[in-house]
């Protein structure tokens, strides 16, 4: 039999399923070997990194356990500061988002929106009011809030009778996950001033509150299309039954939709941990995360490749943990997401 | 009797209470920073003995990003149009004639899409100009024409290794969940992280490939001396990171193609190349599309990877536009700062949006269909 | 007495005598104090803050955040009111922007009253103009800055060559040193090694190369901008003469120079691999660190490079230097030494507690106290180099720390000669420096190592974009600032 005929339909030639394999196993090279060389090197001292490449511990060179206990040890409450601040912030945000964004997802699957264009027109007058009150006029900020939202309110009912076009769930949806094209340069001085004002700045809420905000768009991306692939017979008998519909939501339809929430919930934790950018603008003293410090490796003295390895590995860690027991939920909850349009 | 009127009125109004805390959120973190941002970007920062003054300049940042003295740093340094240039302004001039004529022969002409189609196209025309004329030799890429090279060329990189592992992955071998276990790990790497661990790997004198360079006579060269070196050591970071991200979705989307019209097609008869025509395609390609797009919006706003690597270097040939933006803020240069930013924000926001209705739903209809 | 309490002791004793009341007297108080990413700055302040914290009972917090965001988190953290960070250790060439809109604490009392400063010690350079903004102490200096040529002394009687005068010596020291082995592994090694790299501290260089060539008659004559009318002097023939001589270093470098920041070039040269270098004076100090150093007592220091044509401002042509032109030099040779940066300082947040301000100042004048500094500056991991006369005037400190009596002499003798010149050029002291130098200067300087620009369109550059920054500035304070901060009238 040759080697390019499949013994079986339905099977592949031996030969195409060695080029398989070992394309793929080439491939998990590539994956793997920065994550080898990031683990030596985080035994390494500093001369040994600087006299040359040494491939294998203890064969190439004597491992030392100096950076760990640098990281560990000598920096103790400056490592475990940031790293619990980084845990705290992105578990946090990620349950928040995932509330937030699955309650708007199931809201705009479920139900019809249609705003008018009119009352949007109107908010965003109210809004521009309130600004120019504060900028211009010098009005103290929760003045002028008040004031805009009272115009908003009267305003509402005066205008209800005029006609104006309406938009649907579709540019609703769209409005939200379209955030996501929002730079976060462009929002990070605003939102620093406004946390300024609020006098929350370096806190713990102040970058949950961001990041929530920031990852909530794709947690209703992926969500809405989830929970429009649901049927919803169940979900109307059990209203004809007389259930509210925030019970259906939290004890029905939710677990339906747990492979889903567990793969978004995981996406999300993974950006927010890793985050970067807002942190550097929003935090300086005691909300420092975990990605702060390993940008900060970058000493005067040369990047100090070692302490930074081992904050690269304490960091992938808990994540890949994480991970490794959620792993089912991955490609099967990421499927039936927003990617089937 | 209150409390079950309350509860009768949450219930009624369920629907807008389960989207007030996100529309919430939105209006106070992006609405009210883009207007804030946008007023900045008109205004010039001073310290003074009071603290210090924003005062209102008009369009003078943007004047100086498009003509003035920052324009080498914007958009760059223009010279001939080399060979390369002409391919890729024919190439896009050519892409956007065609579909400014279908879109004007078609049945789905109508108000909005005009507007849009005249507002994306010139600025796509401009932007492609802009990038054929900074190639040559003796010219210099600007900061947008970097990010237009990380965003396009990357995203290609990363769309068609993904899907080639996905296919690969998708087909009858076993270890498939091992494989999505690992090539999954890149993604979970901080992408400062990434930046150093490519930082170190890249070494020409004391990265593991240093022997390899040596062998090849490059053990002198610097890839970041050389600004193309330097933007593709930048790509492969930025790939090594998200192409797991495509292949994760790609493969998922393989799986779920329809086992019965696969094997009817073959009992049929049909060549694999058919079968990937017909039935693979149509059911992938909605797919690829939305994975694509998301995977644009995100690269639109690199700034970790550039900015750990080079630094913005050699001069500036790494420089994205959001990382242009963040020099010019380290120096509270705010202004400046908040106008390469809403550029920033105008072109990508005019490309997704575009690659959205152009390429994205077309996919979904065709599906439908 | 063991070790740690003749510290407490010391410590005791000296907050005693700055009048600042006896320990335990900031119990209970917590000081957060920012800096760039160490170990150079960060250790020491974190070191010495352990010991403040056990004989004080304060609690000193060092926050580190890397160099190039330091100047704008401060100032956004203190100008918007945040106040999260009670004093920081800083430059002191941005002291203005901190100033003016009255962030910093006038420390001018606590500096008279404060015995155990010794400020009679500290060098009148740092004294006046580092501490200093208009006749007010704001900063108490822990550091001190200057830039100098290190060389291979080894290397040097080797070739039969001196320590390099001018810069054309340098190039030719360069030239015949680059691609021998200077370490002894077999491989070629470098002629000259320069932090090149953009957005980080190179930006100091091509001013350390270019004054020599710009300013001849004094420090008041100032080396950046024309004390007439604010405009830049760096587009004459001058300038491009040290254009010319930075790139030049280049083809005696590492190829990967221009991706080189000053810890990587410091590594080099200290394990061996480059003949010349241009740096603050940390190379001295880790020179001597026998663990992580190829190179100890292998390592001169000279001033400067200097150069025997000068420029004459209103022709902005070079001319030879002769009485008139260049009063200042030595040897028919024109130098002019840099304080490049003006040395780490610590200043305090005005808007803190009153407590807080002072268990900060405490903090600093300890950490600034000859007991404490006179042995950090002997140690090249701290980052802190010499600034007051008494580490100067005694090698005993110096020949503890390992270095020979004659490179003690000879390092002590380069940096001494740098402050007592009196063509000395100092760092930029206008409101928002960092627009010209970090921003205009960096990327321009950056171009043209990267062979974006040449030397016309670099000067062009720079010219154009100072201006500019100038103009949106207000020329006439500007003017007025620059003249202040140089002594000009």
């Amino acid at each position: 039999m040759s080697l390019f005929e499949s013994k079986r339909r339905g099977e592949m030639a031996p030969a195409s399923k060695w080029l398989v394999y070992t394309l793929l196993f080439l491939w998990t090279l590539v994956v793997l070997f920065p994550l080898y060389w990031v683990l030596i090197t985080s035994f390494k001292l500093p001369g040994q990194v600087g006299d040359g490449p040494d491939y294998l511990p203890f064969i190439d060179y004597r491992p030392s356990l100096h950076a760990w206990k640098y990281i560990f040890v000598d920096l103790g409450s400056d490592t475990f500061r940031p790293y619990l601040n980084s845990v705290i912030i992105a578990s946090i945000s990620t349950v928040l988002a995932m509330t937030v964004g699955s309650m708007a997802a199931y809201a705009l699957a479920r139900l019809h929106f249609r705003p008018r264009l009119l009352s949007i027109g109107l908010f965003l007058g109210a809004f521009a009011l309130v600004i120019w009150l504060v900028a211009q006029a010098g009005v103290a900020w929760p003045i002028a809030l008040s004031a805009g939202i009272a115009v908003f309110v009267i305003a509402v009912p005066v205008f209800a009778r005029v006609r104006s076009p309406r938009l649907g769930n579709g540019d609703i949806l769209f409005w939200v996950i379209s955030q996501r094209i929002l730079p976060p340069v462009v929002a990070a001085l605003p939102i620093y001033i406004m946390f300024q004002q609020l006098g929350i700045l370096d806190t713990h809420l102040a970058i949950i509150l961001t990041y929530t905000t920031v990852n909530m768009p794709i947690v209703v991306w992926l969500m809405f299309d989830f929970f429009v692939s649901i049927p919803n017979d169940i979900e109307e008998s059990a209203e004809l039954d007389g259930a509210s519909k925030l019970r259906i939501f939290i004890e029905m339809v939710l677990p339906l939709a747990r492979p889903g929430l567990i793969a978004t919930g995981l996406l999300v934790l993974i950006l927010s941990w890793n985050e970067y950018l807002l942190a550097l603008f929003l935090s300086t003293a005691k909300a420092q995360t975990i990605p702060l410090l390993v940008a900060a490796q970058n000493a005067t003295r040369g990047p100090q490749w070692w302490y930074m390895s081992v904050l690269i590995l304490i960091m992938i860690l808990p994540v890949v943990s994480l991970t490794v027991l959620l792993q089912r939920f991955i490609s099967k909850g990421l499927l039936l997401g927003a990617v089937k349009g | 009797m209150n409390r079950e009127r309350l509860d009768h009125w949450i219930d009624h109004n369920s629907g807008r209470l389960f989207i007030l805390p996100a529309v919430l959120l939105i209006l106070s973190f992006s609405l009210f920073p883009l207007i804030i941002s946008g007023w900045l970007a008109l205004s010039r920062f001073k310290i003074t003995a009071d603290g210090f003054t924003l005062s209102f300049i008009g369009e003078l940042n943007f004047k100086k990003l498009l003509t003035g003295s920052q324009e080498f740093h914007f958009l760059g340094t223009r010279a001939a149009i080399d060979p390369i240039g002409w391919l890729l302004l024919v190439l896009v001039l050519g892409l956007l004639a065609w579909a400014s004529w279908r879109f004007v022969a078609g049945e789905r002409f109508n108000l909005l899409g005009l507007i849009g189609r005249l507002i994306a196209f010139p600025l796509f025309g401009a932007l492609a100009w802009n990038f054929a004329t900074t190639l040559g030799e003796s010219a210099r890429l600007g900061s947008v024409s970097t990010t237009l090279f990380y965003v396009i060329v990357g995203v290609s990189i990363q769309f068609v290794l993904g899907t080639a592992l996905a296919f690969l992955c998708a087909q009858n071998i076993k270890g498939r969940t091992f494989f999505r276990l690992v090539f999954f790990i890149p993604l979970m790497v901080t992408p400062v992280g990434i930046a150093y661990t490519f930082r170190m790997l890249a070494d020409m004198s004391v990265g593991p490939f240093s022997p390899l360079w040596k062998v090849l006579g490059l053990g002198e060269f610097s890839w970041a001396a050389d600004p193309w070196t330097a933007r593709l050591v930048v790509v492969l970071g930025d790939s090594w990171q998200w192409i797991p991200f495509i292949f994760i979705i790609m493969l998922a989307a393989f799986e779920s193609q329809s086992r019965d019209e696969l094997e009817a097609a073959e009992l049929d008869g049909a060549g694999p190349l058919q079968i990937f025509r017909d039935i693979t395609w149509p059911s992938v390609a909605p797919v690829a599309a939305t994975v694509v797009l998301i995977r644009v919006i995100e690269a639109f706003k690199i700034v970790d990877l550039p900015n750990v690597l080079t630094n913005g270097g050699p001069g500036i040939a790494t420089e994205s536009l959001t990382l242009h933006s963040f020099i010019e803020w380290r120096a509270l240069n705010l202004g400046g700062s908040a106008a390469v930013a809403y550029s920033l924000l105008f072109i990508s926001t005019i490309a997704c949006v575009s690659f959205f209705q152009l390429v994205v739903l077309p996919m979904r209809r065709a599906r439908e269909r | 007495m063991t070790g740690r309490s003749l510290i407490a002791t010391t410590l005791a004793v000296g907050l005693a005598l700055a009048g600042n009341a006896t320990a335990q007297e900031f119990d209970g108080v917590t000081v957060n104090v920012m800096t760039f990413t160490g170990p150079q700055i960060a250790e020491p302040l974190q070191r010495r803050g352990a010991e403040f914290a056990e004989a004080t009972g304060a609690t000193i917090n060092v926050v580190t955040v890397p160099f190039s965001d330091l100047y704008q988190k401060l100032l956004t953290d203190w100008i918007s009111g945040t106040n999260s960070i009670d004093a920081g250790v800083f430059a002191p060439q941005w002291m203005v922007d901190y100033v003016t809109p009255g962030l910093l604490e006038d420390l001018s009392e606590r500096v008279a009253a404060d015995e155990a400063l010794a400020s009679d010690d500290i060098a009148p350079f740092f004294r006046e103009f580092s501490q200093k903004f208009n006749d007010k102490t704001y900063m108490l200096t822990v550091d001190g800055d200057f830039h100098m040529v290190y060389y291979r002394s080894d290397v040097a009687e080797e070739l039969g060559l001196e320590a390099p005068k001018t810069w054309d010596d340098y190039l030719a020291f360069a030239a015949a040193a680059h691609g021998k082995d200077l370490n002894g592994d077999d491989e070629a090694d470098y002629g000259s090694c320069i932090a090149k790299k953009r957005n980080a501290q190179s930006y100091w260089m091509i001013t350390s190369i270019a004054s020599a060539y710009i300013q001849s008659q004094g420090t008041s004559q100032g080396a950046f901008f024309s004390t007439d009318d604010m405009a830049p002097l760096y587009d004459n023939e001058g300038f491009a003469k040290a254009l010319g001589v930075y790139g030049a270093t280049g083809e005696y470098a590492p190829s990967d120079e221009i991706n080189l920041d000053v810890g990587d070039t410091r590594s080099l040269f200290t394990s061996g691999r480059c003949a010349l270098t241009l740096d603050w004076g940390d190379i001295g100090t880790l020179a001597i660190d026998a663990e992580n150093s190829s190179v100890v007592d292998k390592v001169g220091a000279v001033i400067l490079p200097g150069s025997a044509r000068v420029l004459d401002r209103e022709s902005g042509t070079l001319v030879d230097c002769d009485a008139t032109t260049c009063p200042h030099a030595i040897d028919g040779i024109n130098h002019a030494p840099f304080a490049a940066f003006g040395g780490w300082s610590g200043g305090v947040n005005s808007k803190a507690d009153d407590k807080v301000k002072d268990a900060a100042y405490a903090f600093f004048s300890y950490v600034s106290q000859p007991a404490q500094s006179n042995a950090d500056v002997t140690v090249g991991a701290t980052g802190f180099n010499p600034y007051r006369l008494s580490q100067f005037e005694s090698r005993d400190a110096w020949v503890e720390a390992g270095m020979s009596e004659a490179a003690a002499d000879n390092y002590l003798g380069a940096i001494q000669a740098s402050l007592n010149s009196p063509n000395m050029v100092l760092d930029l002291r206008i409101p928002q420096n960092q627009r010209y130098q970090q921003i205009v200067l960096d990327t321009a300087i950056a171009r043209f190592l990267a062979g974006e620009l040449d030397i016309p369109a670099t000067m062009e550059a720079i010219n154009e974009g100072w201006s500019e920054v100038t103009e949106e500035l207000g020329m006439d304070e500007q003017l007025e600032a620059y003249r202040a901060t140089i002594g000009a009238e």
